[in-house]
């Protein structure tokens, strides 16, 4: 193609005009912070830990978590915690490994795809931990409904069965719907481009 | 010893920094998206630069950092993208070494290229920096014959860009 060629001739006569940055401006350059979509999805991945590490503290701490305890249920919630610190901890290990693997000296398609896979494992974490919770929430709900004395207690003696079964299931689902458009909207706008450029070089294979 | 390292990749990059100019060129319209990608690149650099053990050249190991930082890492941090007409193509071409049809020509060409995909201008660079199929593919991570084949099909894309 001439066109291309007549590029590639000018391309190299273009050197003369480039911009020239000093040595000190480059130094300058390296002791700023990288805003790389990476380092993004790293942070915002560290706060998820902390805001359900937080939130399991906070149900501990204001005694939400001792009056279930009193309803005969210490082995129910005993299963739960662990069941959801060992998600947790798989999670940071798998997440850190990812991490560790991104490298911008691997070949574009590898580099990419670590970096999907990053995300991808976060993505996990959050539909397994919205998962559990709702899970949790509906069978405390039915434990405490059908297997206990709670609800035959003094303040809540005149509200329906009914009431309170799809009052639980509205608040999970609010929560769950809540929170997964947040990660949507959150990881949709980071990750939009890297999708389409994969999608691009993955089209090259065919 | 990090005084040190800061010295060598610095005064390496103030060498170099042609190749990271460059890519900028190909990927962003304006001076400010030019610097911030810049920037970006230079701090991926640095933090890649430990691990640089001289194995391959330092221009060499430069265009896949680069190139990476353009099309996966970085972000245009702002949201008015600025629409580049031919015209505004800052390309300083010295009037006097092209006749006007080729200035022409050349104007087009570049605001071409502007219009590929991310995937398809980093073709499109290292082809015009003379790269062979080889180390595209590599830099890529695609295979030698997808490249090639890849390549001729932005050929094409560029024709029907030109010649609508």
């Amino acid at each position: 193609m001439d066109e291309l060629e007549l590029l590639k001739q000018d391309w190299k006569k273009q050197e003369a005009v480039l911009p020239r940055l000093s040595y000190e401006e480059i130094y300058q350059m390296i002791l700023k912070k990288s805003s790389s979509i990476v380092k993004w999805i790293f942070i915002i991945s560290i706060l998820e830990f902390i805001v359900w590490a937080s939130l399991d503290l906070i149900f501990r701490l204001t005694g939400l978590n001792s009056k279930i305890m009193n309803s005969s249920i210490e082995i129910f919630s005993f299963i739960g915690s662990l069941l959801s610190y060992t998600i947790l901890l798989y999670f940071i290990i798998r997440f850190y490994i990812n991490y560790k693997k991104i490298k911008t000296t691997d070949s574009t398609k590898v580099l990419m795809e670590n970096i999907l896979n990053t995300r991808k494992t976060v993505k996990n974490y959050i539909w397994v931990n919205l998962s559990f919770f709702g899970v949790l929430m509906i069978s405390t709900t039915i434990y405490l409904l059908f297997f206990t004395n709670e609800f035959q207690g003094d303040t809540i003696e005149y509200t329906p069965i009914w009431i309170v079964i799809v009052s639980t299931l509205l608040v999970t689902i609010v929560f769950i719907g809540v929170i997964a458009l947040f990660y949507r909207l959150i990881y949709g706008i980071l990750t939009r481009k890297l999708k389409k450029n994969y999608k691009e070089l993955e089209r090259l294979e065919l | 010893m990090n005084k040190e390292l800061e010295h060598s990749f610095v005064t390496n990059l103030e060498q170099n920094q042609n190749i990271v100019h460059k890519v900028c060129r190909i990927y962003t319209s304006d001076p400010d998206s030019h610097n911030d990608l810049f920037q970006e690149i230079t701090i991926q650099l640095w933090k890649a630069y430990p691990k640089f053990r001289g194995e391959a050249k330092f221009s060499t190991w430069m265009y896949r950092v680069a190139l990476n930082t353009a099309i996966t890492l970085y972000r245009r941090t702002k949201r008015n993208l600025k629409t580049t007409d031919i015209d505004t193509v800052n390309f300083k071409i010295k009037a006097e070494e092209y006749d006007d049809e080729v200035e022409q020509q050349l104007k087009l060409m570049y605001a071409a290229v502007k219009e590929l995909n991310d995937i398809e201008k980093a073709l499109v660079f290292l082809y015009l920096e003379d790269k062979s199929y080889r180390d595209i593919a590599e830099t890529m991570g695609i295979s030698e014959v997808n490249a090639r084949v890849k390549m001729n099909r932005v050929k094409t894309k560029l024709k029907k860009i030109l010649n609508p």
